[in-house]
């Protein structure tokens, strides 16, 4: 399947991995042996307690992408430039909640039920990520939790995108997050990931313009199939291997990646590419640099 | 909003495999309720769920069932809709609450073999139909009426590689965790559920499929089933697993704009009815404002009275059996609510034997999720 899609922009992005807290040094990096995230120094302490780690980057991302895009302003969580109902929310994560699943397992079968802690059921729900993010920032649109493997931030761009299309949304933060812990490692087979990631905010060209937002990239097509993409279409930009296992968060990171490059004056079009031979399938996006020619 | 055509149907639940089975069992009032059977009882203080039973021994869990019963519904509507096994360039979208988690549970805690290449549905959909184009999206309850909705915009979508046919398709099957999270927050452990009566305890799982064809056109179409009118989703914005009035009633407005209805064609409502304390009152408080004088109006029930809480699958599995509903007449009854709770006293509940001969056209189906994800379909029947 593939799709042209047009009339999408993006208008904010954010990234936070260890060696890179801005877009363009994404773009340039990451550098190797970074610090890990701290969500705290980000958005505060206050409300971080019971809540997962790959909840806690996600509220840090959504609160930078949404102000890097206009869409909210002011002290401690901001309050929205726009209405609720006019922002969705697509979030990936394939690793998200393993952590909590495996604790509460550990505590039934060691102990007993009686022994697991009820702060611990919302976040045994895989959409967590998603519907925190929403709950902390009043975003009252469309929210979505898409877990789909190694194509799952390309996806989530991808349904982003289609939702604003048939105007369902005029605009949507779209959040890549993968975290590092035990679990994830014994997973892995021993590697790590990201954890981090990286958010998009994603708008009709149309709702862009009427609020005087800046373009910082536009989406083109997106394709997925099984085995590879084939040619590229664009400039190709990989996340270092010392940064880990990027996942459902690789392909947003890949556009923030882009978007850097578009922002430091670069105009020639970014090809996203996620998944491959290896995997069920792969999937591939085009991002433009505003105002370049298709 | 375009209406669109439902080709093919499949479902599996506790009550049955198949629409057929599923939907005769639901009309006889039969429950899928039984004690444990994966789970050691021992660890917890319920002792009941909704399960498929089709493990090879008692009380021993095998990985994939989750897999297993997706397919079986998506084998089940590909061949009622008449479009063969290699569904390769089809899109298929998965609605779910739990994903393989229950596989990666027995591999964490029985190392039975798991990679993270089996969280997701779309490695066991490529190796069974060669489907490359699969989304599975985690979206708790309301997952698979989500799945909806974007299969909805996708068939919207112009150009001459937008797709004919979609896939649309939930599932779910108990993992231990959440029922163990799940059993923790009631204050009594659940014994059944009883949507909507006021001496309900809570919520038990069930495990459950659904899978529907969705097309652009009925054009070469071996049958209809109905038609999809609208799908609205939002999110309440206001509490991680409390729901609010407020956001399911603007779902249900919503729902009925883009669909070009009105709250009194409603004919049926397919309860989301899940038999928590929280749902029921939230959901009842929702639809009563929302139908306002004409609360009286439509039939309503709940299945999860028989098939336990499907999960993602939940909201499928009542699009296909309020479809069925629609077609034939007859609503299965809601068991066990014997007493409604105040909130919903002025609906027009099915209980005791199924509803028949009534002349219904129109559905409303409800599906709403742990982080206020709402999500309403309506659909409209053939007869």
């Amino acid at each position: 399947m593939s799709t042209r899609t047009t009339g999408v922009v993006v208008t904010g992005a954010a990234v936070l991995l260890p060696g890179a807290d801005s877009v363009r040094a994404l773009a340039q990096g990451p550098a190797a042996g970074g610090d890990p995230v701290e969500p705290a120094t980000h958005v505060g302490r206050k409300g971080l307690r019971y809540k997962d780690r790959a909840t806690q980057l996600g509220y840090a991302l959504t609160s930078a992408a949404l102000r890097d895009a206009g869409l909210l302003e002011g002290e401690k969580d901001g309050t929205l430039t726009v209405a609720a109902e006019t922002v969705g929310v697509v979030a990936s994560s394939n690793f998200g909640n393993l952590d909590t699943v495996a604790r509460a397992l550990d505590t039934i079968r060691e102990e007993t039920v009686t022994a697991t802690s009820p702060m611990d059921l919302p976040n045994a729900s895989s959409n967590v990520i998603a519907s925190s993010a929403a709950i902390r920032y009043g975003l009252r649109g469309p929210n979505l939790m898409v877990c789909n493997g190694e194509t799952s931030g390309l996806d989530a761009v991808h349904w982003a995108t289609t939702m604003i299309a048939s105007g369902r949304v005029d605009r949507a933060l779209v959040l890549g997050v993968e975290p590092d812990n035990d679990v994830v490692r014994k997973l892995l087979g021993g590697g790590h990931a990201v954890d981090g990631g990286a958010a998009l905010v994603l708008e009709a060209a149309a709702a862009a313009e009427d609020r005087g937002a800046a373009v910082r990239a536009r989406i083109g097509a997106y394709r997925r199939s099984a085995g590879e993409q084939g040619a590229d279409q664009g400039r190709r930009w990989r996340l270092p291997e010392h940064s880990g296992r990027a996942s459902g968060a690789n392909g947003v990171i890949q556009c923030a990646a882009a978007v850097g490059r578009f922002d430091a004056g670069d105009r020639e079009p970014a090809h996203a590419v996620v998944g491959g031979a290896g995997d069920d399938a792969s999937a591939g996006l085009v991002l433009l640099a505003p105002g370049a020619a298709r | 909003m375009m209406s669109r055509p439902i080709i093919g149907m499949g479902a599996v639940a506790a009550t049955g495999s198949g629409v057929d089975e599923l939907f005769e069992s639901l009309c006889a009032g039969r429950s899928g309720r039984a004690e444990l059977r994966g789970f050691d009882r021992t660890r917890f203080r319920a002792q009941h769920a909704y399960e498929v039973d089709n493990r090879p021994a008692e009380g021993e869990d095998v990985p994939r069932r989750a897999t297993n019963l997706l397919v079986e519904a998506i084998g089940q509507a590909a061949a009622d809709a008449g479009i063969g096994e290699d569904l390769s360039g089809i899109p298929i979208l998965i609605g779910t609450g739990l994903r393989e988690l229950r596989s990666m549970e027995l591999w964490w805690r029985e190392g039975s073999e798991f990679t993270d290449a089996g969280l997701h549905f779309g490695t066991g959909l490529r190796e069974r139909f060669n489907a490359d184009v699969t989304h599975t999206f985690s979206n708790a309850c309301s997952a698979s009426l989500y799945a909806l909705a974007l299969a909805s915009d996708l068939l919207g979508q112009e150009g001459d590689d937008t797709p004919d046919t979609v896939i649309v398709a939930g599932v779910d099957v108990l993992t231990e965790s959440m029922y163990g999270l799940l059993e923790r927050v009631h204050p009594v452990p659940p014994d059944r559920v009883r949507p909507f009566d006021r001496n309900r305890t809570g919520v038990l799982m069930g495990d459950g499929a659904a899978a529907i064809v969705l097309r652009r056109s009925d054009a070469g179409a071996p049958r209809v089933h109905g038609l999809l009118r609208a799908v609205a989703v939002n999110c309440d914005a206001y509490h991680v697993t409390a729901p609010s009035p407020e956001g399911i009633a603007q779902a249900m407005r919503n729902a009925y704009s883009l669909a070009g209805v009105k709250q009194s064609d409603v004919d049926l409502v397919m309860l989301h009815g899940t038999g928590t304390l929280l749902n029921d009152e939230a959901e009842a408080t929702a639809l009563a404002d929302v139908l306002g004088s004409g609360a009286d109006g439509p039939l309503t029930t709940a299945v999860k009275s028989m098939t336990g809480h499907t999960s993602g699958a939940s909201g499928l599995i009542n699009l296909i059996v309020g479809l069925r509903a629609l077609n034939e007449g007859r609503v299965p009854p809601t068991v066990g609510l014997d007493e409604p709770v105040d909130e919903a006293a002025s609906f027009r509940f099915v209980t005791g034997e199924a509803a028949a001969g009534e002349q219904l056209r129109v559905a409303q189906i409800n599906a709403f999720g742990f982080g206020g994800i709402n999500a309403v379909a309506i659909v409209e029947g053939t007869r």
